[in-house]
């Protein structure tokens, strides 16, 4: 189960996730991503409330850094410590802007 | 003596003992562990003609005790029980609980029944409690009291029934230690028990019951240490088992995925190692899966609930492939990162010939 929230202020979108972001719910938030992100200047990509990531998921966040860095910026907010350590153990620490 | 040849014992709806044949030896102190149902008390009780056998013949010395027409009291002499629930008569006083059978069975003289019920007495420490009833005495108490009169009755072979199944758990340690004492005399004594550090403390040999009959016989280093085989090792690491199978590309991830919550919630699996156990599974099969032409993927996870350590094997068809050699791929670096070890390994003649275990971190 993944809930996605999306806010729109100006060119800023914050994204909101919510649950599990695994190979079943990647895709959704790929398709959620995939227009939204037309235009935008910032992504705040706010996972307090995300309880568990794979690489699956980790392949979604890497596309929108890519995608943003032609256009803007991206930062990820409020990991777990849990997803902080799988930010670390790939190596997505040094690729994402993660505060 | 105790040889047993192809014993089998029925019930209308189980079977606990299908096909038992095993030698005791004079002077063997054996702990009989494994789960609940697997026919330990069944096989104690066979012996000493409690249940009647469905099938199968014992012999105790030279005596085959399954033959018809056996003096049976004359057998039981030699063989006392220790049960879990005491079974002292409540209307005599320790003292006339420990004498009786001596008086009655070996014909004993009253004052020399009394008197080596008192050395008994001393031997488990309640010389003092000779007058009272059972009823004014403790749990450990009373199986000390009955340990005792089974001793009283000088029995070659001593089998014992869970003796500190019923008790307070303060009150283990005392009766422990008489059964400890006991088994250094020399006496042939079986044990049932589920305390598994009492049982290698004590033991020079260990049945391990599971499947209808002894399925693991071996030294307690052997069974505990260095079990060989599979139900005998999950026993004793006290492992609990979770076994997913994948049969094609379209398998049930989240229903799985579940079943993984599931029982690590039932097995208090912390929730941090639930996760990873959960991330080795699923970064595995999306790796196996897609190189597979048949999707066959055998998963089982392991977790011990004495060190808390989860271990997944997976086993799966096709060529050979050695996963951790593949061509680095985020999947598997999230993978390599979950886990402390993993070992690849290749057996040709199984049906599942690729096998990867992967300790969780």
């Amino acid at each position: 189960m993944l809930n996605i929230n999306k806010e729109v202020t100006g060119n800023n979108l914050t994204v909101s996730l919510e649950g599990r972001l695994d190979t079943t719910t990647a895709p959704q938030l790929e398709g959620e991503l995939k227009s939204a992100l037309d235009g935008k200047t910032e992504l705040i990509m706010d996972i307090a409330e995300l309880e568990y990531i794979s690489s699956a998921g980790l392949r979604v966040l890497l596309s929108a850094q890519k995608t943003m860095n032609k256009q803007g910026s991206m930062v990820v907010k409020n990991a777990s410590d849990e997803v902080k350590e799988i930010f670390e153990v790939t190596g997505f620490s040094d690729i994402l802007t993660i505060e | 003596m105790i040889r047993i040849e192809h014993l089998k014992k029925q019930y209308p709806n189980a079977t606990p003992l299908k096909d038992v044949s095993v030698e005791i030896h004079d002077g063997d102190v054996i702990s009989v562990i494994g789960p609940s149902g697997t026919g330990k008390s069944t096989l104690l009780r066979c012996i000493n003609q409690l249940e009647k056998p469905t099938d199968g013949r014992i012999w105790v010395d030279d005596v085959e005790v399954t033959a018809p027409g056996c003096n049976m009291n004359k057998v039981r002499q030699k063989m006392g029980m220790v049960f879990q629930s005491f079974n002292l008569f409540g209307h005599k006083t320790v003292i006339e609980n420990i004498m009786m059978a001596p008086m009655d069975l070996l014909g004993r003289e009253k004052q020399e029944a009394y008197d080596e019920g008192m050395r008994l007495l001393r031997m488990v420490g309640l010389a003092e409690k000779v007058f009272n009833y059972p009823d004014e005495l403790s749990g450990g108490q009373k199986q000390r009291i009955a340990i005792a009169r089974t001793l009283a009755m000088d029995p070659e072979v001593i089998l014992l029934d869970e003796p500190t199944s019923a008790l307070d758990p303060t009150m283990v340690g005392e009766v422990q230690a008489v059964i400890r004492d006991l088994a250094k005399t020399g006496k042939t004594m079986m044990i049932v028990t589920h305390e598994m550090n009492f049982a290698k403390a004590i033991s020079n040999r260990v049945f391990y019951m599971d499947e209808g009959g002894i399925y693991e016989d071996g030294s307690p280093e052997q069974i505990f240490e260095h079990p060989k085989r599979e139900n005998t090792r999950r026993f004793v690491h006290r492992l609990k088992v979770l076994e997913l199978n994948i049969e094609s590309r379209d398998y049930d991830f989240i229903g799985m995925m579940n079943e993984i919550d599931t029982w690590c919630g039932k097995n208090q699996v912390a929730p941090k190692l639930k996760k990873r156990i959960q991330l080795v599974f699923e970064e595995t099969t999306q790796l196996i899966i897609p190189m597979l032409k048949t999707p066959h993927v055998q998963a089982v996870c392991e977790y011990s609930e004495q060190t808390s350590v989860a271990e997944w094997t997976f086993r799966y068809a096709g060529a050979q492939m050695d996963l951790t050699q593949s061509d680095a791929d985020l999947g598997l670096t999230v993978l390599k990162g979950m886990a402390e070890r993993m070992e690849y390994s290749w057996n040709e003649t199984d049906s599942l010939p690729n096998s990867l275990h992967i300790t969780v971190k």
